[in-house]
């Protein structure tokens, strides 16, 4: 996966945090992970299609989960119920994953994205398939460590290597 | 009398919190869509004055829905609220006949802004 698409990404994911949970997202070390990997307890897996294809798989510890549904609904009086934080973790993946895009459509990717679907649970195992995951980790100080899982294939270079 | 707002968007944080945004300010949330197709048919059964529409969504993608709204009810007002705001994105909401477009996440005064301009005109 390019160098390129580092900074788009962390870009997008970083002002949506900012606006949503009015917190600066500081870069932690980048790894790389085998297509088979174990990731924290919640999910989020947001498809991304067009000139790059594959996935980010936004994770997040309980912890984080519970920080962050406690921000987003604090406003809104109503019972926090499994199915409401499940969907505002899921919308905040789903934001990150449109600033992401917009942020990769102004470095020439022209790129669109999936409604997200929700993995939880303890030691989960999600495969990539053919694609390593880059892992880019986001330590927020309240909030705790948002791990993005991007596997991303540039498909104009996938197209002419074919 | 309050103007009838549709909510569409596939993720039940958003509908909650449109709601909750619309009702706080005299407006009334006559429906609830979790998908464009829902949100077509209760546009049909509804009537309402107002939609805000997600983009991002299964089975029916906020601008399929949004075409075949304006083919019903040429005159609708709808509004585009989604994650997805590249330029080409918002031309062809615009172009289809969207009214207005907010890129998520937004302020409530953004929202509220779209829907006065709506109900002026």
């Amino acid at each position: 996966m390019k160098a390129e698409f580092i900074n788009p990404i962390v870009k997008g994911a970083s002002e949506v945090l900012k606006t949503v949970l009015q917190a600066e997202a500081k870069l932690g070390s980048l790894s790389a992970r085998p297509t088979v990997f174990t990731t924290k307890e919640f999910n989020v897996v947001c498809g991304i299609t067009g000139s790059l294809s594959g996935q980010v798989i936004y994770s997040f510890s309980t912890d984080s989960v519970n920080a962050i549904s406690k921000s987003m609904l604090g406003g809104l009086d109503l019972e926090t119920t499994d199915e409401l934080v499940t969907s505002t973790l899921a919308e905040l993946g789903n934001m990150i994953s449109g600033s992401v895009s917009s942020q990769l459509a102004s470095v020439g990717y022209t790129c669109d994205i999936t409604p997200p679907t929700i993995i939880k649970g303890k030691e989960v195992t999600i495969s990539t398939v053919d694609i390593p995951a880059l892992v880019i980790p986001l330590d927020l100080p309240n909030f705790g460590t948002i791990e993005l899982n991007v596997s991303l294939k540039d498909r104009a270079v996938a197209t002419a290597a074919a | 009398m309050a103007k009838r707002i549709l909510i569409t968007d596939d993720a039940l944080f958003m509908r909650v919190t449109l709601k909750n945004i619309l009702t706080q300010n005299g407006y009334e949330v006559c429906g609830e869509a979790a998908n464009g197709e829902e949100s077509v048919k209760l546009y049909q059964e509804l009537k309402p004055d107002i939609v805000t529409m997600d983009i991002t969504m299964p089975e029916m993608d906020g601008i399929t829905a949004l075409k075949e709204i304006k083919k019903i009810d040429p005159d609708a007002n709808v509004v585009m609220c989604t994650a997805m705001g590249q330029k080409n994105m918002v031309v062809e909401a615009i172009q289809s006949g969207a009214k207005d477009f907010i890129v998520k996440p937004f302020q409530p005064e953004r929202v509220l802004e779209a829907i006065k301009k709506l109900v002026a005109a």
